[in-house]
């Protein structure tokens, strides 16, 4: 029997969906699989029974934890589609609105990380859920397989000065050598899950942190971090680092 | 007062139509938006190279224009010029965006209803119904989408808030071999656009579209570059039916609307109180050239009484897919984009504001940023194209549900007809809660 699925938006951009989309098994995917309920392409109304429930974005409105209860009971396994609905996402740099994971209200059965998924980590989830099969993120860091990789301890005194190279320093590909720390510049992958195929890295710019922490708290793994580096004082002071994807988890 | 609320499917994001019933009669007709998200609260303060970076993320089809939008701003705060190859890299960005976007508004959102419309099928189509009963047609939407999709992953890093895209220019300069690909994913473009526009006037040209969908009188808004189609760069213009009211630079928009920060709606400073339209079918009412002869020649399968209708929009979406395949042809030719330049350098803030403006998919898209006296961004204003729409498209829907319902009384049915109202506009509404 096909499975059947259910895609759903909390408050969000619609990119992972437009993600989704995209991908070239996305005809398979709708040959494979029954589409219980999805607003962005069907006439569907309500929720109903399912074997997956794939939640894009983050929690921002009372009435969307009941909304997302309802999610849990009529799924068999729900999960985190995208940062926001991981992590919080891009509405964590406001201090007004909420922007809460997906988790901070229902029991979850996985995550897929990235803003948006990474098409290629994306593909080969869907088929592994359209499979019956648990989905495998990796556990490493961005700088295991980095391609800047050199011999640099984190932990020793690196000085960061800036959280992006100048736009007139900006080299693509192999004309960029060095790791952005050694260069003074802020680079979240010691923290971050490797698996985007260092896209940002290959187009000259330090890793922003958008895949998530492979274990912990977002912001915790980010202030850990922090602290072992000499960051300068502006930056120290800006928001845009630690709230880019994630507010502070205070509850569980 | 009876209040009937219906969600909006087959939209992108979440929106609410609102009926509002008295005495058994329908009196207003809204589509809402409950979510706010305040970008333009929480981008005071940032950085102006991360600006581009967080405006992308408010919306998941528009990213491209978002973020070009807002490097566009900041370079005018920088007062400087990109390189010829960056533009040309940013118009093909855009490119792809659109194919991608208005191929999924066909595809899954406006298809199956002009279908049902034209008594083409008796119900409206779920994809996999779409698939089986259209599997050409339908393969050759998929095969748009992943070309759009494949062009923003080539030139743009990602296939959704693109990479490359800095204030400055991009980050990238594509070698002969990625050009060669390039000119075959549009060529091919070019090809199923051709196909897909000869298969719309087929099935739909010699129909007469429901009189119901007729747009009521309106002013157009859009880019252009003096009279000739572009989306990147020109001046702004208001049109009424065949008349041009005025042409101004983007500085002084104000003159003409203008909008309060964090509230939704936007102010127009005219006497004449009709309401104005940005988007395709804009474009299409105010472009006078558009460089290829075969553009004339697909619009005159269509009669009047279509030019003046709703759903005349889907099919300037399609030949706007035409368009963009074909001028990106002749981009990928253009020798300026083998011409690679180090961006320049973001040292020395010339103005106070800076304000980008370019034609999104869906309109006339307007970033404004103000700096204060330490150069730190302290107002940021950002008129998005379904805003300038809703007025027009709340007129329409309200009047439409109201001669429905006096002959019919049947609110399901005015419910399910109002939301081909809406996707024939495609809102985007991630863009508009912003």
């Amino acid at each position: 029997m096909k499975p059947r699925f259910i895609l759903i938006s909390m408050t969000s951009c619609t990119g992972c969906i437009s993600t989704l989309i995209s991908l070239d098994i996305f005809p398979q995917f709708l040959e494979r699989t029954i589409i219980n309920y999805f607003p962005f392409i069907s006439d569907e109304k309500d929720i109903n029974e399912c074997e997956v429930a794939l939640v894009e974005g983050c929690v921002s409105e009372e009435s969307q934890i009941i909304f997302l209860r309802k999610v849990r009971r009529n799924a068999k396994k729900v999960f985190a589609f995208g940062t926001c609905a991981c992590f919080g996402g891009i509405l964590s740099l406001s201090s007004l609105k909420k922007a809460e994971p997906i988790s901070n209200h229902i029991e979850i059965d996985g995550i897929i990380p990235g803003c948006p998924p990474p098409s290629k980590l994306l593909g080969n989830c869907l088929i592994r859920l359209i499979e019956n099969k648990d989905i495998t993120l990796s556990e490493k860091n961005m700088c295991a397989n980095c391609p800047l990789r050199g011999n640099i301890e984190i932990n020793s005194n690196i000085n960061i000065t800036k959280i992006n190279p100048n736009p007139e320093e900006i080299r693509l590909g192999e004309e960029n050598s060095e790791c952005f720390l050694k260069k003074g510049i802020l680079c979240l992958g010691p923290i971050t899950r490797d698996g985007c195929e260092y896209k940002c890295i290959k187009m000259g710019l330090p890793c922003e942190g958008c895949m998530g922490p492979v274990s912990k708290d977002f912001t915790s793994n980010i202030i850990n971090y922090l602290s072992l580096i000499e960051l300068s004082q502006e930056l120290r002071n800006y928001t845009g680092i630690y709230y880019r994807f994630s507010k502070p988890n205070i509850k569980r | 007062m009876l209040k009937v609320v219906n969600v909006c499917t087959r939209v992108e994001g979440h929106g609410e139509v609102k009926i509002l019933l008295q005495n058994d009669e329908i009196s207003i007709v809204n589509l809402e938006f409950e979510l706010y998200r305040g970008f333009e609260n929480f981008l005071i303060g940032k950085r102006l190279f991360d600006i581009p970076k967080f405006v992308s993320r408010i919306c998941g089809l528009c990213y491209a224009s978002q973020a070009i939008a807002s490097c566009k701003a900041v370079e005018d705060i920088y007062s400087i010029e990109i390189s010829e190859q960056s533009i040309l890299l940013r118009r093909l960005l855009m490119s792809a965006e659109l194919i991608k976007s208005h191929s999924m508004n066909f595809f899954f959102q406006t298809l199956p209803d002009l279908l049902r419309i034209f008594n083409i099928a008796q119900n409206t189509f779920s994809p996999n119904e779409l698939i089986q009963y259209y599997p050409h047609l339908t393969t050759n939407l998929y095969d748009l989408i992943k070309i759009g999709n494949e062009i923003c992953e080539l030139f743009g890093g990602r296939s959704v808030h693109l990479i490359s895209i800095v204030p400055g220019g991009v980050i990238y300069s594509p070698s002969q071999k990625i050009i060669t690909i390039a000119q075959k994913y549009f060529q091919k473009a070019l090809s199923i656009s051709e196909w897909i526009i000869e298969k719309f006037i087929q099935l739909f040209a010699n129909q007469t579209p429901p009189k119901e969908f007729n747009l009521p009188n309106f002013i157009s808004l859009a880019q252009t570059n003096y009279g000739n189609y572009d989306r990147y760069s020109g001046s702004l213009r208001f049109k009424e039916n065949n008349k041009n009211l005025v042409e101004f630079e983007k500085h002084n928009y104000s003159t003409y609307f203008s909008k309060e920060i964090n509230l939704r709606g936007i102010d127009f400073y005219f006497e004449n109180k009709k309401n104005v339209i940005v988007g395709p079918f804009s474009r299409f009412n105010i472009v006078e050239n558009y460089g290829i002869d075969e553009v004339l020649s697909y619009i005159e399968y269509f009669n009047k009484l279509w030019k003046k209708n709703l759903l005349f929009i889907n099919f300037i979406r399609i030949l706007e897919i035409y368009i963009e395949s074909f001028r990106s042809i002749q981009i990928l030719d253009d020798p300026s984009l083998n011409i690679k330049e180090n961006l320049p350098s973001l040292n020395s803030i010339k103005n106070e504001n800076g304000i980008g403006v370019i034609e999104a998919p869906r309109g006339t898209l307007i970033h404004h940023y103000h700096l204060d006296k330490s150069n730190v961004v302290d107002r940021i204003k950002l008129f998005i194209a379904t805003e300038f729409n809703i007025p027009l498209l709340n007129q329409m829907i309200t009047k439409y549900a109201q001669g429905l319902y006096e002959i019919t009384g049947d609110l399901n049915l005015v419910e399910k007809n109002i939301q081909v109202i809406i996707r024939a506009f495609d809102p985007c509404i991630s863009c508009a809660t912003h």
